[in-house]
């Protein structure tokens, strides 16, 4: 049996298994969940070759299967998440109910989006694109009623996806005859010149994926309102899919366009870039005023994505590769802020920073995780987040001329650390309460998944080059020749370099010298004390006493950058939704229910028929 | 290396001079002898050429001053402090008040000797004392740590039971952390 | 093996380069202050003086792995950040690996400190270190912006991002980039005023009002690390000022060991006229409150910032 049917296979009767599974032994579906998904792994890394192409056709329409340079870097990212993802989900959802209806979606999903990275073709593509939309919104659903608004945003949003993306599909056949993907980009589907609003709808359709503003407002509440073990691989790995589309149609309208159309590219160069800037700094300065953690790092997504898009914009070497970088680190890093997150959802049974705090001592190794992650968050050297931010900004200053996107992007990425630090104060740092002291690190299999992701943060950081590897190799199926890559050096079309393998040897031995220093230096005389041995002008606090900084944390930024709260766009969708809820009501009181009213209508038409009879039937 | 008793002679002088000369002085200034502090850290006589400066933790602190009476109530505080301070540490008591009570000597509501409740290193007398003897008693505390006569912190340590004692006599409803050093 | 050497040696001289220049200046800034209030003020050495007697504290009290850390990634950033910036021209003694990193790494490098710091005052749990961070993190949010507009500015007029390169530039055409592109140089100078916390931007470790903010639970050897920490980054800050702005100190084409004394004394002068914009700006201000400051730097300095980069493109 050819491998891919065979793993498309395996993965619809895992859904199953696990569904019926639950009905006899609910604890052993999430066991099912991560099987299945292990299998899968291990076939695809070991059977799929790279660049094979399996045909088939259904009901007379070709079809493709397989998997290139390009989709393979996401396939890693889907593939490697979700393992990781259903690993933490056994514990982390033990003791809930309808878990056979969690883990057959959850499976679906990652059907789903590894159908996108086999589909060859726009039919199976936008099958699976349909799979992996239903099935992650019945999860955004599965926690009961007060997630069904963010629910029916999140469907909405993306039935406007879909529309659009299955306009441009059957545009492409009418146009050029043909459902084969690289055959469309061959006869010049995405070409400016010839026509203009076939790229454009696809866009549109993946940019609601990538939460691209101003289609984002369904993705705070989706990412904080589902499962968060469902949550890392919906922030991490399927916003991811998104992107996979905007590279694809980017690059090949970048390098078809001829030079006589430029113009509508800079535009379509400087609309998505400044799109991508512009999310990024309001998602940011929303992400900074959150109380809930889970809702911070939602925000927080949006603005990363809106970089990753930043990047694809420019459509040069270093800026496509600092986007791609970017995906995958935000899985990486995303996926395990949203596993923290669920840990200390799962411990201590809230998100809500104004509730708990100093849980450092008591879940060391979750704090381990948030730190490294936000620190690849922050973009703060040595980590793999920092090596995508460099490349970013490296391109937008010298290649694509953009000075004053790079301002923006700056903005964000400094008031990032605001929120970071918001996000490590508000759960792990400051005073421990008396509430918080029953908890108890998280279980062994939910610290597992997290623990590794933190450690490919720090591999990446130091060697870079293994992921540029594979990066520079989809690049090359995306028509960019001759990608540099080095190791641990990063160089930039100028010339010059950032050298992560120095400034991991400066950091590490400064840090070895400072910390023995620190620690043996008096090592007698030094106390470790607990954060109620503070000093309070002498005051001596009480055990009831609460000393936790944790409401309007931000407040004198909130009161500096004022201006920028008042545009939402949430608000301005919600008032457009009101205004169209407006017009129907109004439009409904046409049927009222009399039958005068009626008549009066079938009058006034013939008045009309009548009046207009000369032009209307002239001939 | 430090076994050599001449390198230790040199090792304590270098310490006891860097000790003397960078005074931070945690000011508790409930008393009204407080009044005297402005004016012996500002222009006029300026305090700071001896490297004392003011801190505003107990952290950072190496002189807690007791600027005068002390109320029973104030006095939990002031312990709290003195014992979060780090070693060495060093305690002045400013004006009349803080060595036999002043003239509230007979007072229901303040404490009389604070050396009864925590050690002293140097006093200054007067009520108020001025400027000039509150920088000529920092100078005696500054020789007295040169010469490493000022051991406060050891003298608290070793008679503990004593102050505690003391102290737990005047604070009736004790609920202090217990000092381990 | 030999070259090995030479290079730590290098590198162990700078940072105590950067360590001794960094605490004098903070010093003279001490006794001149006190002469500005017409004090007689202590002498230039005694922040030398404050450091030792805090190493020589018998007890300290660390509340917990990130206090006890907070130091550390302090003198991380500080030193790593030194490495990565050339200290002469003339790079003979000190090279370091001022070619293994550019601006957009110094950048982020230099908050690096700032956040393990906040993230050690987190763990304290004192209420006034974590207003004291949320403080200094806003304020800082303010003052990149002209910094980051002002160094974009000279990274596009000049296509490089290297401040080696930056500092070369100035030496061949003999054109110092204050010149070559004031507006630059103004926003960079503005914002200077926040990097250094001096009056009006010392909010947040306000003694009276916040008990020192951040290192209110730091004593002994913590505080005192961290006093090195912050007098290697004053050095850091000023050294790459004179280098992106004010042409930078030594000359390549001159290897000796007098034309590095030289070059030293040019640098230690012109560091210095630099340290005294933002203490001179702040004898004569009163305090901001952070949103006040924030509103500042988004100001004319930003506009300023705005109008170099607009320069530097046409």
């Amino acid at each position: 049996m050819n491998i891919f049917f065979l793993i498309i296979l395996i993965f619809f009767s895992g859904a199953i298994l696990s569904f019926i599974i639950n009905k006899i032994a609910p604890k052993f579906s999430g066991i099912t969940t991560f099987i299945t998904i292990a299998v899968v792994v291990f076939l695809f890394f070991t059977q799929i070759e790279i660049n094979s192409i399996t045909q088939f056709s259904l009901g007379g329409i070709q079809m493709q299967f397989g998997v290139n340079n390009y989709t393979y870097i996401f396939a890693i990212l889907v593939l490697g998440l979700s393992l990781l993802a259903s690993l933490y989900s056994i514990k982390y959802m033990q003791n809930n109910d309808r878990l056979g209806y969690f883990y057959s979606n959850f499976i679906l999903t990652v059907t789903g989006m590894l159908g996108i990275i086999f589909s060859r073709d726009f039919i199976s593509f936008f099958i699976f694109w349909e799979i992996m939309t239903w099935s992650s919104y019945l999860i955004v659903l599965y926690n009961g009623k007060h997630s069904s608004k963010s629910g029916m945003k999140y469907m909405i949003f993306s039935a406007i996806g879909a529309y659009a993306m299955l306009t441009a599909i059957v545009s492409i056949k009418g146009s050029y005859g043909t459902f084969i993907i690289s055959d469309a980009i061959q006869q010049g589907a995405f070409n400016f010149s010839e026509n203009i609003y076939i790229p454009i709808m696809l866009l549109i359709g993946f940019a609601v994926k990538a939460a691209l503003m101003p289609l984002h407002v369904w993705a705070p509440n989706a990412y904080s309102k589902s499962p968060m073990s469902f949550t890392s691989i919906f922030s991490g790995a399927m916003s991811k899919m998104g992107i996979l589309g905007m590279g694809l149609v980017l690059a090949s309208v970048y390098s078809q366009t001829t030079n006589d159309n430029t113009f509508s590219v800079l535009v379509l160069k400087q609309v998505l870039g400044w799109l991508g800037g512009i999310t990024a700094v309001m998602a940011t300065i929303y992400a900074l005023i959150q109380t809930d953690a889970k809702k911070l790092l939602a925000y927080s997504s949006v603005a990363q994505l809106g970089y990753i898009i930043v990047g694809l914009s420019t459509g040069t070497k270093l800026g496509v590769m600092a986007a791609l970088f970017l995906a995958v680190i935000h899985a990486v890093f995303k996926g395990a802020l949203f596993m923290v997150a669920g840990a200390v959802e799962k411990q201590v049974g809230t998100t809500d920073m104004t509730k708990i705090s100093g849980l450092i001592r008591k879940m060391p190794f979750t704090f381990f995780t948030a730190l490294v992650s936000i620190i690849a968050l922050a973009g703060i050297p040595p980590l793999g987040g920092f090596v995508g931010k460099w490349m970013l900004y490296e391109a937008l200053i010298t290649e694509s001329n953009n000075y004053f996107l790079v301002i923006v992007i700056f903005f964000s990425s400094t008031a990032a650390f605001l929120y970071s630090y918001r996000f490590l104060f508000g759960l792990f740092l400051g005073q421990e309460e008396k509430e918080t002291e029953h908890v108890k690190e998280a279980p062994v299999t939910m610290i597992i998944p997290m623990v590794i992701l933190a450690l490919i943060l720090i591999v990446t950081g130091a060697y870079p080059g293994i992921l540029f590897e594979p990066i520079a190799h989809g690049m090359h199926y995306l028509g960019f020749s001759d990608v540099n890559w080095d190791m641990s050096v990063l160089v930039n079309v100028w010339g010059e370099e950032s050298n992560m393998a120095y400034i991991n040897l400066s950091i590490g031995v400064v840090f070895v010298v400072v910390f023995l220093f620190l620690t043996i230096k008096g090592y007698k005389g030094t106390k470790n004390v607990g954060t109620k041995d503070i000093s309070t002008s002498g005051e001596i606090p009480t055990e009831n006493e609460n000393l936790t900084f944790q409401l309007d944390f931000f407040k004198p930024f909130e009161r500096a950058a004022a201006p920028l709260y008042k545009r939402s766009m949430d608000k301005i969708w919600n008032d457009l939704g009101n205004a169209l809820e407006a017009i129907f009501d109004f439009t409904r009181r046409i049927y009222t229910g009399n039958g005068q009213t009626y008549a009066l209508f079938v009058i006034i038409f013939l008045v009309i028929l009548l009046i207009f009879k000369n032009t209307l039937f002239t001939n | 290396m430090i076994n050599d008793k001449d390198s230790q002679k040199i090792v304590d002088f270098i310490q006891n001079f860097a000790r003397k000369q960078s005074l931070f002085v945690m000011a508790y200034g409930t008393g009204c002898g407080a009044i005297e502090i402005p004016a012996t850290m500002t222009s006029r006589y300026d305090a700071e050429r001896f490297g004392i400066r003011g801190a505003a933790t107990p952290r950072q602190a190496d002189v807690l001053l007791i600027t005068g009476y002390l109320a029973t109530k104030t006095l939990k505080r002031v312990i709290r402090v003195y014992e979060q301070m780090q070693e060495p540490k060093y305690v002045i008591g400013f004006g009349s008040c803080t060595i036999n009570g002043g003239m509230y000597f007979d007072s229901y509501n303040t404490i009389n000797a604070l050396e009864q409740y925590i050690p002293v290193d140097v006093y200054i007398n007067g009520c108020m004392p001025r400027p000039e003897s509150v920088i000529s008693g920092f100078v005696k505390l500054q020789e007295l740590i040169q010469q490493g006569k000022a051991d406060n912190g050891k003298k608290y340590r070793e008679n503990l039971e004593w102050y505690r004692a003391n102290q737990k006599k005047i604070i009736k409803n004790w609920k202090m952390p217990d000092y381990n050093w | 093996m030999e070259d090995l050497g030479l290079k730590i040696f290098g590198a162990i001289l700078t940072t105590i380069l950067g360590f001794v220049v960094g605490m004098t200046y903070g010093g003279i800034v001490r006794k001149l202050t006190a002469r500005v209030q017409n004090r007689y003020g202590p002498p230039f050495y005694q922040n030398f003086l404050d450091l030792l007697k805090l190493q020589f504290k018998k007890t300290n009290i660390a509340h917990g792995f990130m206090g006890h850390m907070a130091p550390v990634w302090i003198i991380i950033a500080a030193v790593t950040v030194l490495m990565f910036i050339p200290i002469l021209n003339g790079h003979l003694w000190f090279p370091n690996l001022s070619f293994h990193g550019d601006l957009i790494f110094l950048l982020y490098m230099m908050v690096f400190g700032s956040l393990g710091m906040a993230l050690g005052a987190g763990q304290t749990g004192n209420p006034n270190s974590a207003i004291g961070v949320t403080r200094g993190l806003s304020q800082m949010v303010g003052y990149e912006i002209p910094f980051v507009l002002s160094l974009v500015a000279l990274m596009i007029q000049y296509k490089t991002t290297s401040v080696q390169d930056l500092t070369q530039i100035q030496h061949e055409t003999g054109v110092w980039l204050a010149v070559a592109n004031p507006f630059a140089f103004l926003a960079a100078l503005m914002a200077s005023l926040g990097m250094f916390r001096y009056s009006p931007f010392d909010i947040v470790g306000a003694p009276a009002e916040l008990a020192s903010g951040p290192v209110s639970e730091f004593g002994g050897k913590y505080l005192g690390t961290m006093m090195s920490g912050g007098a290697i980054f004053s050095f850091i800050k000023l050294t790459l000022y004179v280098h992106l702005f004010l042409g930078g100190a030594g000359n390549p084409e001159k290897t000796g060991i007098i034309a590095i004394l030289i070059g030293l004394g040019i640098l230690l002068i012109k560091t210095f006229i630099l340290y005294m914009v933002p203490v001179f700006y702040g004898w004569i201000n009163p305090r901001y409150r952070t949103e006040q400051a924030i509103r500042y730097f988004w100001g004319w300095p930003t506009a300023l910032g705005i109008i170099g980069v607009l320069w530097a493109v046409y």
